[in-house]
């Protein structure tokens, strides 16, 4: 556990500080009550020898005073403890992260991370200094008294000792089966989220069903297994819980008639008798404690391993000597294949795309089209096959430079909470007013600014909420055209846009394709954007099936020919009756 | 079990935790006692077990304490009180063992038995709401009901109570014990305890306006790292990270300011709560106020001693009910969360609930209001014929979804009325309303399941056999012979690997199993996969063939064909007719068409 904690924070100093502090603490606890043996030893007679107490006493009020002085320094020196390590592992998670490649953040990672970076570092550094002191104040406060009981009695010190093993053994596996409980029924909380979620979404469906009171058979399941994984933890823990409970209760009673017994036969005195069995209360109440602070400290554990299990994640390799220019703006694929684990997604994929030319990725849904995308831009890395820009495989290229180079206009287009103006900024922070207003204007993002009532200053809304998609791509486009980046990789909105979006987003990506300084690659669904490209690469189940320009493919009857027409047709669907149907 | 054993530790302690929950507002203190209902009897046991435990738990000590006033009292040692002692104070031991332990186990039972209790009545009662409910609050707080909620009062049931109770009786028998004693040394052993509680007092006077500084910078630290993964993308190819992080530093930041602002607040109070509860200022003040005492002959040595065996531990038995104050106030407000929930009004059931005959859709005088002032759509009257086909159209905001959700009751019609075969929506039992239509739109709802139950939640008695064939009639039967376990292949686990093109087709095979005569559709739906878009067209057609279609429609040329064509303007039914008499009459369709024909060709 304490390596564990260890590994978290690089920085121990304050760890260590706070520890030493606590230890401290805890045996200066230890030997102001083992003062009460030469105290008790004086005053413990029919007449009182205050004489032989007094520097005892004096001894034990100077030990008194520092350790109210040392508590009342630990108090605040554990709460900037506290913050600073939560604040450090805040940052250290947030900055591991941003070092990910960029297919790590699926929405199952993203949700992990959010609640690595808030509950878990919280929860981590508040109990690492809350539970981490009485841990240490249960350990060595018993420790202490054992040492003090052994300079009066060896025999009763002995029995304290034999019960600390003993208790931390059973201490041990009913820790052991507490986190495993936990960890399956937080499983089982987490169904139960994810059920929770799907009976909002899926209301209408479930009620038209005649499931809307009794919520989905899955969802019963959820509520009955959660139930019963309770259950089980409690069953399971029943027998080493008590087991704890009954050890340490059983050693005071152990102690209790042990020295009992050696008073009656004389081997003991009737004073150091009291006093060893007022040590055996003072010991036996830190150690029974401990079994409250387990769930605490194994409740922490499961919040490190979570925190660590991210940090664990292995980092794109960088290249030793990375290139850090890049001299042009060629995309070359070499015989790339990639899996995302399973089938794989593109197989001896290679095509190039010259600079400055615009390339149009086509196929069915599933073919590989935006794992290209992907690859470019090196969300991963290629199984086998090479990815080259400018001539350079990009696992040898310094990262910064190859996304420096590229601008990735996404289908779904995420905006930060902030106003327009910012969300382009953040493709050229330096951008003069002029160039924001000239990539608005290519975009024709001008005229929604126009429209919006505070114009670049506009909040957004969270995820760009209050703009609609198209008017979201076209941000997006905006800042392709102020990066001013050499290449450009685009994923058309395949969904319906309104006329006027629709209109408005392809005449803007025509814009970025007609720009002979960029080299351009589209996933494309619009006829427009299909004619407009220099080359076609026809993708099917991850393989090549066709490339070549527009003009000629649609000549043959390959996929190119049949998608188009496709896509043709789809403008001109229409509902109707049934009788008129397959027109 | 659970997270929240943070409580637990036996010092005084202020840091403040932060997984304390929601904001304080007033709680209605009755809301939690409902709540308990079901598991009042057991929650009464457990209190009561672990007050006998806490009683029964003295007797060692008690016996510690007599077997020394025995033995100091006189010289000569009587072996048999003092075995007697011990033995009483073994079983006295043993008898807490049991006591807590049963009592705790009491505690945890009645919690998962609660937990299970109040979800069932959550989900049932999510099945009666206005399914307008699900679109206002979103599903996130049902989550937050089901879940965190009903985890704050783990702590409460679970531990507070019985620890509460506990320590309760620990006070009184301890007091009484050594009020028998001596008083003198019991009102000072009180004074110090006296002292931590005003201490603890004072240092959680601020705590609610400090733990929601503290929830509110928690909120924005969330936020702020769930923003920064989600626009990930953009901030790598962007390689602006810096802004966007600093936006998270921020947050960190003025999280550990309030934590600070707090902690140097209550620095004095705080530090003298932790001071006063250590044993070792009991053990301090009792030893110097005792032999001050014993000195002045006011007190015996043998007097002495109960109070540094039982005096000394008391703080740290009474810390609980100190702290359970906490867990009784996150309790609070997570039951008053969850009976607001409860206590929301139904949609409204009729008492006798009529049968449609036939499958006509009468549209009389339809006028709706979200806010009670702006009418979103203003008296539109319009009869929708079984085996015809109904567009919806008009500029964005001119009320088309609005008027398509009134149909299956997302919202109540605030004037006039939707009759369904001559029955009004209101006069039908919401089940049977809901599975008389095919609500096809564009945001796909799959369920955590099979493919085959996904389609089957259609008619839940549909056999094996009319799954497929509805998934034949879908064009989605290929698609799932293709997947890795074909038709139970389970689904929304994220590796389903169907395409959103697929997926509507998979609820497109769901309506057209559920064979109802009814259908809903937005026309976007049809074109939301280009890819894929001739198989959900082809799939759409299979659906709507014979029923009593409306169509919501975006992109004109998809409506040519209609029956008959509503045109709505600010909620108004500005125009009604057919194609070709639309077009003829030169209003707004005829504009409309016109700029959409000229965005076309360009």
């Amino acid at each position: 556990m304490i390596r564990k904690l260890y590994r978290l924070w690089p920085d121990h100093g304050i760890l260590l500080r706070l520890g030493a502090l606590h230890a401290i603490l805890a045996v200066l606890q230890g030997l102001l009550l083992g003062l009460l043996v030469p105290i008790l030893r004086a005053l413990l007679q029919i007449e009182p020898d205050f004489q032989a107490a007094a520097p005892w006493l004096i001894a034990g009020t100077i030990g008194l005073i520092a350790y109210w002085i040392l508590t009342i320094i630990a108090t605040p020196v554990g709460f900037s403890a506290s913050m600073d390590l939560a604040a450090g592992l805040r940052h250290h998670l947030m900055n591991y992260v941003s070092t990910l490649p960029l297919g790590w953040f699926t929405d199952t990672n993203k949700a992990r991370l959010a609640r690595a970076v808030t509950a878990d570092s919280g929860n981590v550094a508040h109990l690492a200094v809350v539970i981490g002191a009485p841990a240490i104040v249960s350990m060595l406060v018993p420790l202490t008294i054992i040492g003090v009981v052994w300079l009066i009695d060896w025999r009763v010190a002995l029995v304290f000792l034999v019960i600390i093993p003993i208790a931390l053994i059973t201490l041990r596996r009913a820790g052991r089966i507490a986190s495993e409980s936990d960890i399956e029924l937080e499983e089982a909380a987490a169904e139960i989220a994810g059920r929770a979620i799907e009976l909002g979404q899926a209301q209408t469906v479930l009620r038209a069903a005649g499931q809307g009171r009794s919520g989905s058979a899955r969802m019963r399941e959820a509520l009955d297994e959660h139930r019963a994984s309770y259950r089980r933890g409690l069953r399971r823990s029943m027998i080493p819980d008590l087991t704890y409970t009954a050890v340490v209760l059983g050693g005071f009673v152990g102690i209790l008639a042990l020295t009992v017994q050696q008073l009656l036969s004389g081997s003991l005195t009737f004073t150091d008798t009291l006093v060893v069995l007022v040590l055996a209360v003072r010991f036996l109440e830190p150690l029974g404690n401990l079994i409250e602070l387990i769930g605490a400290l194994r409740a922490m554990e499961n919040a490190v391993v979570r925190i660590q299990s991210i940090l664990d994640t292995p980092t794109l390799p960088m290249a030793v000597n990375a290139s850090n220019a890049l001299n042009q703006a060629s995309i070359e694929f070499e015989d790339v294949t990639f899996s995302y684990g399973g089938t794989p997604a593109l197989r001896n994929v290679s095509f190039q795309c010259r600079p400055g030319s615009t390339t149009a990725l086509v196929g069915p849904s599933g073919s590989g089209k935006t794992t290209v995308i992907r690859l470019i831009a090196r969300f991963f890395d290629t199984d086998t096959g090479n990815v080259r820009v400018g001539g350079i495989d990009v696992r040898k290229l310094d990262p910064a430079v190859l996304l420096n180079d590229i601008a990735i206009v996404f289908q779904e287009v995420y905006l930060f909470d902030s106003t327009i103006e910012e969300n382009l900024r953040l493709a050229r922070p330096d951008a003069s007013r002029e160039q924001l207003e000239r990539a608005a204007c290519a975009a024709r993002l001008d005229e929604v600014i126009e429209r919006l009532p505070e114009g670049w200053n506009t909040r957004v809304g969270e995820g760009g909420s209050r703009l609609s998609g198209g008017e979201r791509q076209r941000v997006s486009i905006a800042r392709a055209f102020l990066k001013q980046s050499r290449i450009v990789l685009i994923d058309e909105a395949a969904s319906a846009l309104d006329p006027e979006n629709e209109r408005a987003v392809s005449e803007a990506i025509g814009r970025l394709a007609r720009d002979r300084g960029r080299t351009v690659i589209v996933i494309a669904h619009r006829p427009a954007t299909l004619a407009a490209a220099d080359q076609v690469i026809a993708l099917e189940a991850g393989k090549v099936a066709e490339a070549g320009r527009p003009m000629e493919l649609r000549q043959t009857n390959g996929i190119f020919a049949r998608l188009y027409s496709q896509y043709e047709r789809a403008r001109n669907w229409h509902i109707a009756r049934h009788s008129d149907q397959n027109t | 079990m659970g997270n929240n054993h943070a409580h637990s530790h036996h010092e005084t302690d202020v840091t403040p935790d932060i997984s304390e929950g929601g904001k304080e507002h007033l709680a209605k203190s009755d809301a939690l006692w409902r709540l308990l209902r079901p598991v009042r009897i057991k929650l009464l046991f457990c209190a009561i077990l672990s007050a006998l435990g806490a009683a029964a738990g003295f007797a060692p000590y008690i016996a510690v304490a007599e077997i020394a006033r025995n033995m100091l009292g006189s010289q000569e040692v009587d072996g048999n009180t003092i075995w007697m002692w011990v033995i009483i104070g073994a079983i006295g031991a043993c008898l807490r063992l049991l006591l807590v332990f049963a009592s705790s186990r009491l505690g945890h039972y009645a919690d998962a038995e609660l937990l299970h209790d109040v979800r069932v009545r959550i989900v049932s009662k999510l099945g009666v709401l206005p399914l307008g409910w699900f679109r206002d609050s979103g599903s996130g707080a049902i989550k937050k009901r089901m879940t965190n909620d009903l985890e704050e009062m783990h702590q409460l049931i679970a531990h507070a109570l019985g620890e509460l109770v506990g320590a309760g009786v620990a006070m009184i028998v301890g007091f009484t014990y050594l009020l028998m004693i001596d008083w003198q040394m019991s009102l000072i052993t009180m004074a110090v305890l006296l002292v931590m509680v005003v201490c603890y007092r004072i240092a959680m006077r601020s705590v609610t306006t400090h733990m929601s500084r503290l929830l509110a910078a928690e909120g924005r630290i969330s936020a702020a790292s769930v923003e920064y993964a989600d626009g990930i993308s953009v901030v790598k190819t962007f390689g602006t990270g810096g802004r966007i992080m600093q936006r998270f530093a921020a947050a960190v930041k003025e999280h550990t300011h309030a934590m600070l602002d707090w902690v140097t607040e209550t620095k004095y109070s705080s530090a003298a709560s932790r001071l006063f509860s250590s044993e070792m200022t009991v053990l301090g003040v009792v030893m110097i106020a005792g032999l001050a005492l014993v000195a002045a002959d006011k007190l015996t040595m043998a007097n002495l001693l109960p109070f540094l065996i039982i005096g000394v531990g008391l703080p740290t038995s009474i810390m609980p009910a100190i702290q359970g104050g906490q867990g009784i106030r996150k309790g609070r407000v997570a039951a008053s969360n969850i009976e607001e929930l409860l206590n929301r009004t139904a949609l409204m059931e009729p008492d006798q609930p009529k049968k449609p005959v036939g499958h006509k859709v009468e549209l009389d005088q339809v006028s709706f209001s979200y806010d009670g002032v702006a009418q979103a759509v203003d008296e539109v009257s319009a009869v929708c014929n079984p085996g015809t086909v109904t567009a919806l159209v008009g500029p964005s905001g001119a009320g088309k979804t609005t008027l398509a959700s009134l149909l299956p009751r997302f919202y109540e019609v605030t004037g006039g009325s939707i009759r369904i075969g001559e029955v009004d929506v209101r006069d039908m039992s919401s089940d049977r309303l809901l599975s008389s239509m095919s609500l096809v739109f564009q945001d796909v709802v799959l369920l955590r399941d099979t493919v085959t139950e996904n389609i089957r939640i259609g008619r839940p008695q549909a056999s094996e056999e009319e799954v497929r064939e509805a998934a034949k009639a879908a064009h989605i039967h290929h698609v799932i012979e293709a997947l890795p376990e074909g038709y139970n292949t389970v689904l929304g686990s994220g590796s389903g690997g169907l395409s959103g093109g697929e997926k509507q087709r998979l609820t497109i095979a769901r309506a057209i199993l559920s064979k109802a005569p009814i259908v809903l559709l937005d026309e976007a739906t049809a074109s939301l996969d280009p890819d894929g878009e001739t198989a959900v067209q082809a799939a759409l057609a299979e659906l709507s063939a014979g029923k009593t279609v409306i169509v919501i429609a975006h992109r004109l040329h998809t409506i040519r064909n209609a029956d008959q064509i509503l045109v709505l303007d600010q909620g108004k039914l500005a125009e009604k007719g057919t194609h070709n008499e639309l077009l003829a009459r030169k209003g707004l369709y005829s504009r409309m068409w016109a700029a959409q024909q000229k965005g076309e060709s360009e």
